[in-house]
């Protein structure tokens, strides 16, 4: 296609990063008082805000509860004005819909459930700004947010999205690079087991490099599971010396 | 609104403590509560603003676009108000829980904002008849503690005091329809004129006395509230009353009255803070949601 | 006035670390321990013969069992806790009590006292009375009676200082600040009474008079609290958030001290962020000085 160009010669992307270069994450635990959990994250100009409510007896129909394990509720929106278009309604399309059976599936990887029978657990998802990785975004601060909330998880999951360009993997895409046609795999992951929680792939990729593109996108998430491992011992310290007796 | 369960037991109590002035929090019956208000939190809107009075949170974003203008108006631009009640205010605005109180708070926005006293939509004019800027205000509630509707007009006085918006060119184009030519340079754009943009006040009724800035427990005791709208000159341009029970037309004078007078105060102070956040310009680190 | 309150965020203060931790702080899927002479307990699980922690906090070692306790939940009741807790819904023969846990908690019809002190067995008019005793939107104080199979908490009100609540202020905080004590009903010198439920929910009320009122009863007085004793209250509330925002534990001298040391400042003004922490910071040295 004409105009841009995702990888230039000497191997630098449209904002300047190398193939493996991931954007700069900022992330805050308990941003919320009211929430049992709550975590803001910014990939690059992606930002996202995760709530988590629960454990809690299942509201509305009984019927929903599983006798042995917790139900996972979550739900993903994104605002209004995240977009350069706005966008008419914040949930209830199509891709809100899958972004929210992806997210469940997900964390009922990771979730100890079964310590809950009865109960519902809730993780709300919002996407403040979208440049990209919205699915990640979304996934590292749903973690980071139930750790917030305690409850128990059998590792961090760790979300990063991968391309191909040009024989090249390249990670953790922004928005000009995912829609300019080419490859998208988003990939979740727990960082200590090697464990995939979720792989999802769009567009034709060959045979032979679908490997290439798994072992960079892990390789990713193992290094954003670095940086939000910062981020939790970081504010563990800091709570732990104010309830210092 | 997201309610609370308060008992026979504490409603009497709120009851009374109102009737002495000394609220369950120690505010007296027109004191706010502590707010925090911060502007340009989200960078691809042309304006935004955050609010938090006590624990209520929202967001308040301005994107400007070329529309036509409504046959009824020909030269005046206007705004348009969408209201996201998030399941992260509480879960139970899940899914479609938060859609009613959603519109029922753009309707009243719609009312209150979007006519002449307050802004100045002959500005927001192009071409008349042609071309017009349609302001799409999105407010977002993160966080439920009472009073949204303050907040929320708090949060779009100062996004709107925050939107620039880019200055257009008309030019004649190939076919002789006029082409518009946005100005790129981020410096020049219009600014909006927010002097007479309403804050709205809610008065909530409690026994015989009313209160400024409920909380959900007070809200709770509260069977009807007056809904008041004032500039900064004190010029009342909405009421509205809201809640189930009724109210006395005495009550409807008092509650006006102390509308009049804490909304009028609100003005001062809040055109103050965002011209000093304005003037400390790039030094100061923007707090948004990492603090 | 709203002049004063109106102003710009600033960032959270970070804590410095004065003395280096002895704190054994973990996250979820850090490996305790290999040793496999250690029983679990909460928050932690078996990775393959390895004790893996499954929240983010701090590892607690009693003897030989390991459990890892986190900054922030919701309430693990066990036998023998005091909660204060709002009646959700009237079931036959029991009420559904909410009380900040993972599932709602059962006070059976069995378990409360009838009114008058009466001992039998409850007819079926008594269960047509439920609603009488106690509606949705009541608030009771109770004992944990036992642990169901699930983890829902079995309450009574068998004794004379559980019960209906009667008027007072409600303040929710996370169960974590709450310290266990032997007793969690205090009559404040300052003129005030608290009861310190487990599960982070503080009662705050007038201290009863002397006439002998049979706390367990279900009548509840509606007479206006007199303004002295508000005050009290309404600054004690504040006093309360101020020490959760700050992630102080909260238990009978830590409330106290932070009462006295906020008496320089009005009721309203301890809403104000630097005013919490001024009253934080003066109330921590005194606990300090205390304990060393």
């Amino acid at each position: 296609m004409a105009g841009l160009e995702l990888l230039s010669d000497q191997g630098y992307r449209l904002d300047g990063r190398k193939p493996s270069e991931l954007r700069k994450v900022q992330a805050r635990m308990g941003v919320f008082t009211q929430a049992d959990g709550s975590a803001y994250i910014e990939q690059g100009n992606t930002k996202a805000l995760a709530v988590v409510y629960g454990p809690h007896e299942v509201r509305g129909s009984r019927s929903k509860a599983l006798h042995d394990r917790a139900v996972i509720n979550c739900q993903y929106s994104m605002a209004t004005f995240s977009t350069a278009e706005r966008k008419r309604r914040p949930h209830g399309d199509r891709k809100s819909s899958e972004m929210s059976l992806h997210l469940k599936q997900t964390f009922e990887a990771a979730v100890l459930t079964s310590l809950y029978p009865r109960s519902q657990i809730d993780i709300f998802v919002k996407i403040l700004q979208s440049d990209g990785g919205n699915y990640s975004a979304c996934v590292n601060a749903a973690t980071l947010a139930v750790i917030d909330a305690g409850i128990p998880m059998r590792d961090y999951v760790c979300a990063c999205s991968a391309g191909f360009v040009e024989n090249t993997a390249v990670v953790d895409l922004c928005h000009a690079e995912e829609s300019g046609g080419g490859t998208v795999m988003s990939l979740a992951l727990l960082p200590r087991g090697g464990q995939v929680a979720l792989v999802q792939m769009d567009a034709r990729l060959h045979q032979d490099h679908l490997d290439a593109l798994m072992e960079a996108a892990m390789t990713a998430c193992r290094s954003l599971g670095q940086v939000l491992d910062g981020v939790v011992r970081q504010h563990l310290q800091e709570v732990s010396v104010l309830t210092a007796e | 609104m997201a309610a609370v369960q308060v008992c026979e037991a504490e409603k009497v109590y709120i009851m009374h403590g109102v009737r002495d002035d000394l609220r369950v929090d120690g505010r007296g019956c027109e004191d706010y509560r502590h707010m925090e208000i911060e502007t340009d939190v989200v960078s691809n809107t042309d304006g935004s603003a955050r609010v938090k009075l006590g624990y209520t949170d929202v967001l308040v974003g301005i994107k400007a676009e070329i529309g036509k203008p409504k046959p009824a108006a020909p030269d005046e631009g206007y705004l348009e108000f969408f209201v996201d009640c998030s399941a992260n205010a509480t879960p139970e605005f899940e899914g479609r829980g938060g859609e009613e109180l959603g519109s029922e708070l753009s309707c009243t926005l719609y009312k209150v904002f979007n006519n002449v006293n307050s802004l100045e939509l002959r500005a927001l004019c192009i071409a008349p008849r042609e071309h017009c800027w349609v302001l799409y205000v999105d407010v977002l509630l993160l966080q439920c503690d009472g009073n949204l509707f303050d907040a929320i007009s708090i949060a779009i006085k100062a996004a709107l005091f925050n939107t620039r918006i880019p200055k257009v060119t008309i030019t004649e184009g190939e076919e002789g329809g006029a082409e518009l030519e946005l100005s790129d340079d981020p410096y020049d754009c219009v600014r909006l004129n927010v002097e007479n943009v309403p804050c709205i006040v809610t008065l909530c009724k409690i026994g015989h006395r009313h209160v400024v800035d409920a909380t959900l427990q007070e809200k709770a005791c509260s069977v009807a509230g007056l809904l008041v709208s004032v500039t900064h000159k004190g010029t009342i341009t909405c009421v509205r009353k809201v809640g189930g029970g009724s109210l006395e037309p005495e009550s409807i004078f008092e509650m006006t009255e102390t509308g009049k007078r804490v909304g009028k105060a609100l003005h001062a102070p809040l055109m103050k803070l965002l011209r000093d956040e304005e003037a400390q310009g790039k030094q100061r680190q923007k707090v948004g949601f990492l603090g | 006035m709203a002049a004063g309150l109106m102003r710009l965020p600033v960032f959270r203060k970070q804590e410095t670390v004065s003395e280096s931790n002895e704190k054994h702080l973990v996250v979820p899927g850090d490996v305790i321990t290999s040793d496999t002479g250690f029983m679990r307990g909460h928050g932690t699980y078996m990775d393959e013969e390895k004790l893996t922690a499954s929240v983010a906090g701090e590892v607690e070692r009693v003897n030989k069992l390991i459990c890892v306790r986190p900054l922030k939940t919701r309430f693990y009741g066990e036998v023998g806790d005091v909660v204060v807790g709002r009646i959700t819904e009237v079931q036959q023969k029991r009420w559904k009590v909410e009380t900040n846990s993972r599932l709602d908690s059962v006070l059976l019809l069995s378990s409360v006292n009838l009114p008058g002190g009466e001992l039998r067995r409850r007819c079926a008019e008594d269960e047509l009375a439920m609603r009488d005793y106690l509606q949705e939107g009541d608030l009771i104080n109770a004992e944990v009676q036992s642990v169901f199979s699930d983890g829902a908490l079995s309450l009574h009100t068998r004794s004379l200082k559980y019960g209906k609540l009667g008027q007072g202020v409600l303040v929710q905080v996370s169960p974590s600040l709450v310290k266990r004590q032997k007793t969690h009903f205090h009559n404040l010198p300052c003129g005030a009474s608290i009861i310190l439920g487990n599960n982070g929910y503080i009662w705050l009320y007038p201290t009863p008079g002397q006439q002998d009122e049979e706390a367990g009863g279900f009548h509840t007085s509606m007479e206006p609290v007199s303004l002295p004793d508000r005050e009290v209250i309404s600054r004690l509330r504040n006093c309360i958030l101020a020490l959760a925002t700050h992630k102080v534990m909260l238990y009978d001298t830590s409330v106290l001290y932070c009462y006295e040391s906020s008496r320089p400042h009005e009721i309203k003004d301890l809403l104000k962020p630097e005013v919490m922490e001024e009253v934080v910071m003066i109330t921590r040295q005194r606990l300090v000085e205390q304990a060393g």
